[in-house]
């Protein structure tokens, strides 16, 4: 059995901080002081003409091609929105009523990433020096969101930050440039915890299995952390297996359906989480444990459905059910279903919320200027989102957002086709911030 | 493996690919803004420019298709990003020689791993050692790689004095005077011997081997030049945009490298060249078509596939094609379309001019001692000894199954004797093996013809010239060919001898069939043998062409010794001194054509074997 | 990883098994969608892949015999691309769900431990395929015009069997195999377009090891690859893949032919 020491999560911190520190590039010689006209990344060029530009990356081929369409679709949906004073765009106090934003219509350009870092680096290099973007976006994993990040700051580019759950992208590797949405492998699990003491109880027995990578193993740190803490959950060790390749979990999850544990977190995700969940289901485990996925992938319910998912807890950064009890949510859901014909998963919905968010501190910047636009952002201003209120903090640009904490409905519970999930926690964002921020060092000035 | 045979490598060096260019690089970042693309785009197109370099010379030139190119980008990659970042040094130029070194040194590691198979499983190699590299960065190394995030902040190049690549048109010009660099090597790479018997091995490495070249060692070197370029290439990536990714080291990296370099035109050096310019420019241009997005992967793919099927050389071919038609009446090189003159006008020379030093001792040069050969319970030779003396034409006699292949097989290393030794003026050279023996001096030519079909016909000869002239392995990479006067005069002296003189810059695929017969044994004469083997050297051969090529050989033969193995009667009796013949595996009988004739267990072997058949 | 061996055992190697293997699995997983029927499920995988095979035969493979092996290498790894991004086009990126069937759905307590059932039925049948292939190739006379394939194509070339059915039985049943393999692998993998990828590698891996065209060196190689992968991932994860493929270098080493290998044979 192969246990790891918890520690080997931040094995590279010092190398990425060496990394980061060594990040500014004076390809774009830019003066260091804010004056209030001098020119920034692309700023005025990319802001003269009738349109400003925004170049978004996702996967279209690749393993995450179904998750980069879904998270695509919330950036067209979203643009669209804006250029027409539709959806949430009608609603935010700083802009609704207006079509476009500063006036400007928002064209944008999108690029296959194949989930690789180096074809976003490419296509997004290009969407600044060649379209002059104002702003980019998108991402499927942390490793291309933190690639993009660098990339942004690079280029004094504004960059809203696609899906990525890593503690990295708004800790170790935070930049100036960009900001984070998704809750980090931190904040789920502690907005998880309560949740899984009220609905499985303190005291108990659990087992891990780890894609052995450095997300894999944050998450499980974070898990064990709070559920250890706060329930006086016991981890019985971790089956750590290799990640990106591995097909067959037989021998994980033999030890695992042998540990008489009571509980089995799956930190698996995607592909991989499908596979490992309905191998599990064929050894048996979900008659002696219960399931803990802490990060579920956008489309798990769809991919394995109600007899695999139905009981299994887990965050997800939004799920659509939210719309029944919050009107945001509500607008977001009905729109994209209305235009796409089916709700809209958490791709989408980082995708549509981070447009939204950029628009109101544009508006209320008034400006691109990205100096001011980040001043804005880090400014704290609350707005009304689908997750209820959300504003940036200023320490590590990581969104101020609830957590919804969810269980998978059995067959008898679902309502329609992409009913999968029941809503059990909506942990409020302030509770599960991290206080020390994760080793970022947020520059104050640009 | 091509259909045109290349042009370069000619006598004479054409400067014009050089000044070419170095103009397309001096003019290429102010066209390029037209073209819809950016200085960054240009710097890629370089990049991948230069990685595919390497992989031409392997694929394109050498014809060893490797799908684990990005094991060297990756390591040349991250070893240079790592220096600099770390950092262990400032100085980007040394973080480059040493990832590229490094990347060369895993060169040697696949490819000595590798090149123990061929063709289809060498490419499965190749990818399988790509894949275990990819693993080795993501988990093992991930504390110096970054692992699945690859290293970012990798600094801009500086050269102190103020001089450094830190603005975009100082990356792209540090990049463009390393692919002028990298262009000018593998072109005069190509131009050089080591380049010509490169093309050998591409056309017909067994062939290349038998006229005495370490063919292992050959493909070696050059798995170890394209790992260089590889590395380089991805220490520059590394460079060029302050980060290296993870996904240096996938197998989409190879395997786009591989369709680049096909779409392009493979064999052409600056095809990569062409074919990443096509891939990024359609990667671009495709998705933001309406409709197509996703699809543009497919697109691609179908793209390469039809390339693949009808135009072999992509792109730059498709170019040489249409401006050979535009420019001569005759069709390019390669085409079967140009008719040959009849082979048997040629008026035969008053004497023979291939250059033998030989004294007519009569000593023994060439013997076997009891020589087996056993397939399981079968003998294919059973216990042969025969002596071969200097000066003398020997021919090898039998009905099918006799064993006469076998056994002369053996005689020039191309199958080990199960038991048994063959001499060689003495010295036992058993186990030698093809090239030491036609270092040493016997060479063979072959009962199919084995000749290199895309060159011309001074290309092949010069192949056997160059094997002569250098010996077995000649690292010679910045020599030009065509210059060499030892291998010139060792190409006209086998040309006329197998009267070629007239057809030598013909390709060798358009040669008639006779012609191409007696290039075969040109090939083997060209190496200046002190024996001779010949394998029925007028197999399919009409009743002219017969007639001329026993001419032909009795002119060759009054200078050598020779041993040949022939079906047709009256070709061996018109040319051999003593005839062995072998029966089921045996020596039965040995002598003077007239005692042969004579001898009755010869003739009752022949009459008999009409019953029994047998693979010979 | 048993599947690999069906693969070894036919000593087909192209570059678009990883994509029929896909094509197989979404063809098994249509089929199920329609008839619930893994039986069926199956066959269809099968037929299926081996349509698409001789369609793939005839329509392009076919224009490459005279070529060299490189040509062929290039073609079937553009046919895999297309593939693989056609299965997207049709079913999208979603990992889709092929449950195992319902008699093989519970799971057997083998004393020392729980085992699901059709895990055992995949042993059963990858043992009762390679049974068959065996009696096939080496009792049938179809058997022989396929090892002869297999083997020495240029043999075969030369001593002019039906070359074009030869190579089309062989490059249809290395097709039949990669889809069937599929669909049995579809309930404990899960069906999505670029699955294929990784049992390309891995039965490269395995065909290295155990020897080109060797029945047994398959099934040999294929027991090994699959104990080095579970072993290493038990002492360190990190390196399991890394020691199979140092298993293969040492193979080559010592023994460039494979283990049960013909030697000469390329």
């Amino acid at each position: 059995m192969a246990q790891r020491k918890k520690t080997s999560v931040s094995r590279r911190r010092v190398l990425q901080g060496a990394a980061a520190a060594a990040g500014t590039l004076p390809f774009i010689h830019v003066p260091h002081s804010l004056a209030a006209e001098e020119a920034i990344g692309n700023w005025p060029t990319g802001a003269k003409g009738s349109s400003v530009f925004v170049g978004v990356t996702t996967p279209l081929t690749g393993p995450y091609s179904a998750d980069g369409i879904d998270h695509l679709k919330g950036y067209q949906l979203a643009i669209e929105h804006l250029n027409e004073g539709k959806g949430l765009a009608a609603h935010v106090p700083s802009f609704k009523g207006k079509k476009g934003l500063l006036g400007k219509k928002i064209v944008y350009k999108n690029a296959d990433t194949q989930t690789q870092p180096n074809p976003a680096i490419q296509a997004q290099t290009n969407f600044i020096t060649q379209d002059k973007a104002i702003m980019i976006a998108g991402s499927l994993s942390s490793a291309v969101a933190i690639a993009i990040e660098k990339l942004a700051q690079r280029y004094k580019v504004l960059n809203m930050v696609g899906c990525s759950g890593a503690n990295e992208t708004t800790g170790v590797d935070c930049q100036k440039f960009a900001f984070r949405s998704q809750p980090s492998a931190y904040m789920a699990a502690k907005a998880l915890a309560p949740v899984l003491g009220k609905e499985i109880g303190r005291n108990k027995k659990a087992i891990y299995l780890v894609p052995d990578y450095a997300y894999g193993h944050s998450v499980e740190h974070s898990t064990g952390e709070f559920t250890e803490k706060e329930l006086g959950w016991k981890s019985l060790g971790s089956q750590v297996y290799p990640f990106g390749k591995t097909t067959d979990y037989s021998s994980y999850l033999l030890n695992i359906a042998n540990s008489g544990a009571d509980v089995f977190v799956n930190v698996a995700f995607g592909g991989e989480a499908v596979a490992s969940i309905k191998q599990a289901k064929q050894f048996g485990i979900f008659d002696k444990m219960k399931m803990v996925v802490p990060n579920i992938s956008a489309f798990q319910g769809k991919e394995l459905g109600p007899e695999y998912m139905g009981g299994v807890y887990g965050t997800m950064d939004f799920w659509w059910t939210l719309s029944e009890t919050n009107p945001m949510a509500k607008i977001f859901v009905d729109t994209f279903h209305a235009k796409f014909n089916y709700r809209p998963s958490w791709p989408a919905h980082i995708a549509y919320t981070q447009m939204m968010v950029w628009a109101d501190a544009v508006a209320r910047a008034k400006t691109f200027n990205p100096a001011k636009v980040i001043a804005e952002l880090e400014a704290g201003h609350k707005l009304q989102m689908p997750l209820g209120e959300v504003w940036y903090r200023k320490e590590d640009h990581q969104q101020v957002r609830a957590v919804p904490v969810v269980v998978g409905k059995t067959k008898a519970e679902m309502r329609n086709e992409d009913d999968f999930f029941k809503i059990v926690g909506l942990t409020p964002g302030p509770e599960v911030m991290p206080p020390d921020f994760l080793g970022c060092k947020m520059p104050t000035s640009i | 493996m091509s259909a045109a045979p290349s042009r370069i490598g000619a006598r004479g060096v054409a400067w014009w690919p050089v000044l070419g260019m170095a103009a397309f690089l001096a003019a290429f970042p102010y066209v390029i803004p037209y073209l819809g693309g950016s200085l960054d785009t240009a710097n890629r197109i370089l990049d991948w420019g230069l990685f595919g370099l390497g992989f031409d010379l392997l694929f394109g030139f050498t014809g060893l298709l490797s799908f684990g190119q990005a094991a060297f980008f990756g390591v040349g990659g991250f070893v240079a990003s790592y220096l600099l970042v770390a950092p262990v040094t400032g100085n980007a130029l040394l973080a480059l020689l040493v990832g590229t070194v490094l990347a060369a040194a895993v060169g040697v590691f696949v490819g000595y791993l590798s090149l123990r198979r061929a063709g289809i499983y060498f490419a499965m190699l190749t990818l399988a050692f790509g894949e275990m590299f990819y693993f080795l960065d993501i988990s093992p190394l991930a504390q110096w790689t970054g692992g699945e995030n690859g290293l970012a902040g990798v600094p801009a190049p500086q050269f102190g004095f103020g001089f450094g690549a830190t603005s975009p048109f100082g990356v792209y010009w540090f990049i463009a005077i390393l692919f002028f660099f990298g262009f000018w090597f593998a072109l005069r790479l190509i131009r050089s011997p080591f380049g010509a018997v490169l093309r050998a091995i591409r056309d017909n490495g067994e062939r290349a081997a038998a006229v005495g070249h370490d063919v292992p060692k050959y493909k070696l070197t050059v798995f170890v030049i394209a790992a260089a370029y590889g590395g380089l290439a991805g220490g520059l990536l590394g460079l060029l945009q302050g980060y290296m990714p993870p996904d240096a080291f996938y197998l989409e990296t190879s395997g786009q490298l591989v369709v680049q370099t096909i779409i392009g035109g493979a064999g052409t050096l600056v095809g990569p060249l062409v074919g990443a310019a096509v891939w990024l420019d359609l990667y671009t241009v495709l998705q933001n078509i309406a409709g197509i997005g996703a699809l543009w992967k497919m697109i691609l793919g179908v793209i390469f596939v039809l390339l693949v099927t009808t135009f072999r050389r992509g792109l730059c071919g498709v170019v040489v094609l249409l401006w050979w038609r535009a420019t001569t009446s005759s069709p390019p090189a390669g085409s079967e379309a140009e008719a040959p003159p009849p082979s048997d006008l040629i008026p035969p020379p008053a004497e023979p001019v291939i250059r033998v030093s030989r004294p007519i001792t009569g000593s023994v040069v060439l013997a076997t001692r009891n020589l087996s050969k056993r397939y399981g319970g079968l003998a294919a030779v059973d216990d042969v000894s025969f002596e071969l003396r200097e000066g003398e034409v020997r021919a090898v006699i039998g009905p099918n199954g006799a064993g006469k292949s076998t056994f002369f097989n053996m005689l020039a290393s191309v199958i080990p004797p199960s038991a048994g030794t063959i001499e060689f003026k003495g010295a036992n050279i058993t186990d030698l093996g093809t090239i030491r023996v036609c270092q040493l001096g016997i060479a063979k030519s072959f009962q199919i013809n084995q000749i290199f079909r895309s060159l011309t016909v001074r290309e092949n000869l010069r192949v056997p010239a160059i094997a002569r002239t250098y010996g077995k392995f000649h690292p010679s990479m910045l020599k030009t060919v065509g210059h060499d006067a030892a291998v010139n005069v060792r190409i006209d002296e086998a040309a006329a001898a197998v009267q070629l003189t007239d057809r030598l810059d013909t390709p060798a695929a358009a040669l008639a069939y006779g012609e191409k017969r007696r290039l075969e044994v040109g090939l083997a004469l060209a190496t200046e043998p002190q024996v001779l083997l010949l394998d029925e050297p007028t197999a399919g051969m009409s009743p002219a062409e017969r007639a001329d090529t026993v001419r032909l050989l009795k002119r060759i033969g009054a200078g050598m010794t020779i041993v040949i193995v022939e079906h047709d009667m009256d070709v061996v009796f018109g040319l051999a001194d003593r005839i062995t013949v072998l029966f089921n595996g045996r020596k039965i009988a040995e002598g003077t054509p007239e005692a042969i004739q004579a001898n009755p267990d010869v003739r009752a072997a022949y009459l008999g074997s009409q019953a029994a058949h047998e693979p010979a | 990883m048993g599947l690999t061996v069906i693969f070894g055992a036919l000593g087909v190697v192209n570059f678009a098994h990883g994509a029929l293997y896909a094509v197989g699995a979404y063809a098994g997983f249509v089929t199920y969608e329609y008839t619930d029927s893994f039986v069926a499920a199956m066959a269809a995988g099968a037929i299926f892949v081996l349509i698409v095979g001789i369609v793939i035969e005839r329509g392009l493979i076919r224009l490459y015999y005279q070529r060299p092996p490189e040509d062929q290498i290039l073609v079937t790894f553009g046919i895999g691309i297309v593939l693989v991004e056609g299965l997207r086009a049709i079913f999208g990126g979603l990992n889709r769900n092929l449950p195992a069937p319902s008699w093989a759905a519970s799971i057997v307590n083998l004393h020392v431990t729980l085992y699901p059932i059709y895990r055992i039925d995949v042993l059963v049948i990858v043992a009762v395929v390679l049974a068959l292939l065996y009696v096939v190739l080496y009792r049938t006379r179809l058997g022989l015009i396929v090892r002869a394939g297999i083997e020495d194509q240029l043999m075969v070339n030369i001593l002019g069997i039906n070359v074009t059915r030869t190579f089309l039985t062989v490059f249809g049943l290395g097709a039949m195999a990669a889809g069937f393999a599929g669909v049995i692998n579809a309930p404990i993998v899960t069906v999505s377009p670029d699955m294929g990828a990784d049992v390309l590698v891995q039965s490269f891996v395995v065909i290295v090891i155990g020897g080109v065209g060797s029945f047994w060196g398959a099934v040999v190689g294929g027991l090994i690859a699959g104990e080095i992968l579970s072993l290493a991932a038990m002492i360190d994860p990190a390196y399991s893949d890394v020691m199979l493929f140092a298993a293969m270098a040492v193979v080559l080493i010592l023994r460039p032919q494979g283990l049960f290998g013909v030697q000469g044979r390329q």
